[in-house]
């Protein structure tokens, strides 16, 4: 065996062992424990409103029960789908115009 | 059979590898980058749904609205007495909720009332709120706050308390007495919480009204025969079971990670298409070397076997690297940019910190996504010329 396959040896196991302790630190340090699931489990069954609160803009997103029943995409309970045009299209930049005017003036 | 690896084989493998450091430095970096964005979209979607699927079941297990014209309207507080009389119905309990828009820092609260002085709330707000005083009475309101109001309230220097504009423009005092523990962030961000008489005075909405009613059901199987007994009695309404809204969380992240695995997927083979054509018009040079390795006495397996190892090492080591960089960036540096994907626009934005889950499925699949197509891409243009003959390829 030469240098060379040593040094490849040497590569792929320093690699595979950061993957190791990489999974190791984040399943001690950022997977949830059950006491926070109980806790997650215990704020949601106070407020009972389904859904994360990383989308709150829309009424139909974060509140299915507050959506209409004519719209192509919040129709229903199940939510097929919301804002289909975030992939490419940006919102549009002229909804608050509160923001977009105090934004300015800074 | 003796078909041991051959380790003179991997070293001319990386030999070859290393001649052509320009080039296999290229297909490297191409190629992590390509796992790399395929695992951190699959590493998030899988975090998000298992974060709203460890919560799921603790929902309402039906919600019922009531609809006019089109729209969501107040139902009736009357109608908790007419369906908890259904057989099979345990408890009804009307709700009052709903959005307040702050117009100041162009952001929603969803504001949520409830009665404060069951026991079981009170024992809840023990586990999830950091510090509260819900002394509740009706000269001192008080709200208990998500992170983000309060944060945003503090930008617009509310800081013990909060200036609620009722719908006919007079002022609602109501007192910051604490604020849901961070580790709920995700879930908490956006929601205040209060009493049921104050969130009516914010939204005014009559004693007689609701926003909604959730049922509880003893037996979950009896659901959808109690969903059709409401709708006969309540043909105006719209319900919605805990299964619609386990559908709805699929139906999400299905989408959005499709759609990007559909884009994925068509970048994904045009670098292979490339690989492919690169190899398949293989330079004179690449012909002469399996000529010559072929006038020397290897067989085809063996310029094979070299071909193998040399698009293994270098697929492998992408696949590795791509994995364990995009560990670091979804879980520790909390996916910067790719978030905004899955996060909406508003301003009201929450820590993107996701739970960890190691999901093999995820990794066998990016791995036989990528790696054997790799292989058989650079394979298969060097079994074409291996099978020559010799002097053929070298003339």
């Amino acid at each position: 065996m030469n240098k060379k396959t040593l040094y490849l040896i040497y590569i792929f196991s320093a690699l595979l062992s950061l993957i190791i302790i990489e999974t190791i630190y984040l399943s001690s340090e950022k997977s949830m424990s059950s006491a926070l699931v109980e806790k997650k489990m215990a704020f949601v069954e106070l407020v009972g409103l389904p859904d994360l609160a990383i989308s709150t803009e829309a009424t139909f997103v974060r509140h299915r029960s507050l959506s209409d029943i004519f719209s192509i995409y919040k129709d229903d309970g199940t939510l097929r789908e919301y804002f289909p045009s975030t992939y490419a299209i940006s919102h549009s930049h002229i909804i608050n115009p509160v923001v977009i005017k105090r934004d300015n003036e800074k | 059979m003796k078909s041991k690896i051959n380790i003179y084989l991997i070293e001319y493998a990386i030999n070859a590898i290393l001649r052509q450091k320009s080039k296999s430095f290229f297909i490297v970096f191409v190629f992590t980058l390509l796992i790399f964005l395929l695992t951190s979209v699959f590493f998030i979607t899988n975090s998000i749904r298992y974060e709203l699927d460890s919560t799921v079941d603790t929902l309402p297990q039906i919600i019922v609205q009531k609809i006019k014209a089109g729209r969501h309207y107040d139902i009736d507080v009357d109608a908790v007495d007419n369906i908890i009389e259904i057989a099979g119905v345990s408890d009804a309990v009307a709700r009052v909720w709903g959005y307040y828009y702050f117009e100041n820092a162009g952001v929603n609260f969803s504001v949520v009332g409830i009665e404060q002085y069951e026991k079981q709330y009170k024992n809840s707000f023990e586990k999830i709120a950091d510090k509260f005083d819900l002394s509740d009475t009706e000269s001192n309101p008080s709200m208990v706050v998500g992170h983000g109001v309060k944060k945003t309230m503090h930008q617009s220097y509310y800081k013990e308390y909060f200036n609620f504009i009722k719908p006919d423009g007079t002022l609602k005092k109501v007192n910051i007495a604490g604020v849901f523990d961070a580790d709920t962030q995700l879930e908490s961000n956006d929601i205040i919480v209060t009493s049921k008489e104050i969130a009516r005075e914010i939204f005014d909405i009559d004693e007689a009204k609701a926003t909604d009613i959730v049922v509880k059901v003893a037996n979950p199987k009896e659901i959808p025969m109690i969903v059709s007994k409401i709708k006969s009695i309540y043909p105006d309404s719209r319900i919605i079971t805990s299964q619609d809204l386990k559908v709805s969380y699929q139906n999400i992240f299905d989408y959005k990670s499709g759609i990007f695995l559909a884009l994925f997927i068509v970048s994904l083979f045009t670098f292979f298409i490339i690989i492919y054509d690169k190899s398949s018009g293989l330079s004179s040079e690449e012909k002469r070397e399996i000529g010559i390795l072929k006038a020397i006495g290897w067989r085809v397996d063996d310029v094979l076997k070299e071909k193998f190892y040399e698009s293994f090492i270098i697929s492998f080591f992408a696949y590795i690297l791509g994995v364990g960089l995009s560990f670091a960036y979804v879980y520790i540096f909390g996916a910067p940019i790719l978030q905004n994907i899955f996060v909406g626009y508003s301003q009201l934005k929450t820590s993107f910190e996701l739970p960890f889950i190691f999901d093999a499925q995820t990794l066998f699949l990016v791995f036989f996504l990528s790696v054997p197509i790799y292989v058989a891409a650079t394979i298969i243009p060097s079994w074409k010329v291996a099978t020559l003959e010799a002097d053929e390829v070298i003339r």
